[in-house]
């Protein structure tokens, strides 16, 4: 996945608000890069670009070789649901749904249903024994272990998560990061925003925003032990 | 899963309103199925009625009918009179099922303030009224006017007489003479119940009019031949009046027109009051589950598919409650029934509200109608919303 030169700009009265700028970033398959920075940096304002969600003022972001910021609203649909998997804060679950429904969901808009695929992905977030219960007996870890499931049963290139452990108690948050090492292992990108800095320490590389720039550090790659460090 | 399951999956989340919406639906169905299937049995009945007038022509001798009848009722003598021949040339005429004879005859008893009314018929009367039946619910047959001293009593008449047995004898002053009781007819809710039927051939001996009848009833093989069969009489018989059960027909038909018209009002209000209330609470649906629809966005929903979400809801909505809606019809009918009566004329007092196919066929075709329509707006609505907004609602 690569970023160049991306803005995204907003009108606000007379004014124009940069809530990115001159933004370039490139993830390689079985990287995991954390996006950190304070709330209104531009974290979550980056994972919409880079998921297709919203399009940039200017600028490129190329996913599996496609230009995404090119493609026409439908087949950035279809581009955004067969490439890129999306993790929530707060999980966003269906609540009558069952485990294996909500896991199921985007095969739905893909008109692929495959009850294997979502039982074997169930089975690699640790929810086998679970996929008929509802989401609301769930705890937290489980919920977010659905919403990964969820993500990944397209089978996307590139996972994105937006604070994905924010809502977890410390043991549920180790169990999540773990997952995510392990799909990270299995060649998967992962691009990760949060305010959490050890949780910012598991990952390979750190991005740290401010007000919508990418801030230059020397030590970007090795920034998680600084910055604990310190 | 599919998008249906997911609609109905949806529609759960909020079980309170979408039972309400779904006993809104059903109400305004109900309504409908009863309405059509009451107006279905309405004209039924009208017609049925109608046919067990069992008349479509009638045979007078010239002059004004009415004028003859009141001048029955007072025990007058009516001046003209037809050949009793008239009814067998009639019987023979094409088109011509049934040529019934009668004299009218009328005894007046001022003292017991009653006006027994006696019509001599023979055995193509009891043909004609077909429908007839004796109380105890035998159909009367030819032999009960077989005797000459033989008197059918309508139910009126028996309650005016005062008679409930079979052989009991009527003494007839007036004309010195004694009848027997052969039957006693149900009551028909017509002028038939007054009469005292006696046979023909006695009517004429004792009223003094041999070989003289006072109308022909006629039955055609075809209704709607009465008017070639009208021109027809009247071009064969001369002195003759005819009288075509058209006129009435007409009137009648006008207002089962009226009642349909006042029927298909109610109904139009009915579904268009549904269909407000089903758009109303598939927006208010739409505007709740904004960041839903984010979600669903974000892992892979096109705008179609969230059109097609929202309208497959609303129609579940419109179909449940509408097949909850007949249900609820048929087993309200005779209740929904009485109430109805009591606003449209001439109601027929057999039941008529009973499952008809084409109604409940209707009443899905516009639930369904009502439901595509009233899902358009909030389906475009919900399709509209942009995924990242959607993302950050409350």
């Amino acid at each position: 996945m690569a970023i160049r030169n991306l803005w995204r700009s907003y009108e606000r009265g007379s004014e124009t608000v940069h809530a990115l700028a001159e933004f370039d970033l490139t993830v390689q398959p079985g990287e995991m890069v954390g996006i950190v920075g304070r709330s209104g940096s531009g974290k979550t304002t980056l994972l919409n670009q880079i998921g297709c969600l919203d399009r940039p003022t200017t600028g490129q972001v190329i996913i599996a070789g496609t230009d995404v910021t090119a493609l026409p609203e439908r087949e950035l649909v279809a581009f955004r649901r067969d490439h890129i998997g999306f993790i929530f804060q707060l999980f966003y679950l269906l609540p009558t749904l069952s485990v294996a429904e909500n896991v199921g969901m985007p095969m739905l808009f893909a008109r692929a249903h495959d009850r294997e695929r979502v039982r074997a992905i169930c089975e690699r977030v640790g929810l086998a024994d679970q996929m008929t219960a509802l989401p609301g007996s769930l705890d937290g870890g489980d919920m977010q272990r659905v919403a990964i499931a969820r993500a990944l049963v397209n089978d996307p290139a590139l996972l994105l998560a937006d604070e994905p452990t924010g809502r977890l108690e410390r043991q549920a948050r180790d169990e999540v990061l773990d997952i995510f090492d392990d799909l990270r292992a299995d060649g998967l990108a992962i691009v990760m925003a949060t305010h959490d800095l050890e949780q910012a320490a598991r990952c390979g590389r750190v991005i740290e925003l401010r007000d919508g720039r990418r801030l230059e550090h020397a030590y970007e790659d090795s920034w998680p032990k600084a910055h604990c460090a310190t | 899963m599919s998008l249906t399951r997911l609609a109905i999956k949806s529609l759960l989340l909020r079980p309170a309103r979408t039972l309400l919406t779904i006993v809104s639906v059903a109400a305004s169905v109900a309504v409908l199925f009863s309405l059509l299937s009451f107006n279905s049995g309405y004209q039924e009945g009208l017609q049925k009625q109608m046919q067990q007038m069992g008349v479509h022509l009638m045979v007078v001798p010239i002059g004004c009918p009415y004028e003859a009848a009141s001048l029955v009722l007072e025990g007058g003598e009516i001046e003209n009179y037809l050949n009793e021949s008239v009814a067998e040339e009639i019987a023979g005429m094409e088109g011509v099922a049934i040529a019934a004879p009668s004299l009218m005859h009328a005894i007046v008893r001022p003292e017991d303030g009653r006006t027994d009314i006696y019509l001599g018929v023979d055995e193509k009367h009891l043909e004609l009224k077909n429908w007839w039946r004796l109380n105890d619910g035998e159909k009367p047959g030819p032999g009960l006017l077989s005797e000459d001293d033989a008197v059918l009593l309508g139910w009126d008449a028996a309650l005016i007489e005062k008679r409930e047995a079979i052989g009991e004898r009527i003494w007839v002053p007036e004309i010195e003479s004694e009848f027997s009781v052969t039957g006693i007819l149900e009551p028909t809710g017509t002028q038939d119940d007054g009469f005292f039927y006696v046979p023909l051939r006695t009517a004429q001996e004792q009223f003094g009019l041999e070989g003289k009848i006072t109308a022909v009833q006629v039955r055609l093989t075809d209704p709607s031949m009465a008017a070639e069969v009208a021109d027809a009489l009247d071009a064969r018989f001369a002195g003759v009046e005819i009288i075509r059960m058209e006129e009435l027909l007409g009137s009648m038909t006008a207002l089962m027109d009226s009642a349909r018209a006042l029927i298909f009002a109610i109904v139009a209000v009915v579904i268009a009051i549904s269909g407000v209330g089903v758009l109303n609470t598939m927006l208010m649906s739409v505007f709740e589950r904004t960041r839903e629809i984010g979600v669903l966005r974000a892992t892979g929903a096109g705008r179609l598919h969230i059109f097609s979400l929202v309208w497959t809801e609303t129609l579940a909505l419109t179909v449940i409650g509408g097949v909850t809606g007949l249900g609820l019809a048929a087993v309200a009918a005779r209740g929904v029934e009485a109430v109805i009566k009591r606003f449209v004329p001439m109601a027929p007092q057999e039941a008529m509200t009973r499952f008809d196919p084409h109604a409940a066929l209707i009443c899905v075709l516009a639930i369904l109608g009502v439901g595509l329509v009233a899902g358009i707006y909030p389906s475009l609505r919900a399709a509209q919303i942009r995924t990242i907004e959607a993302l950050r609602s409350e």
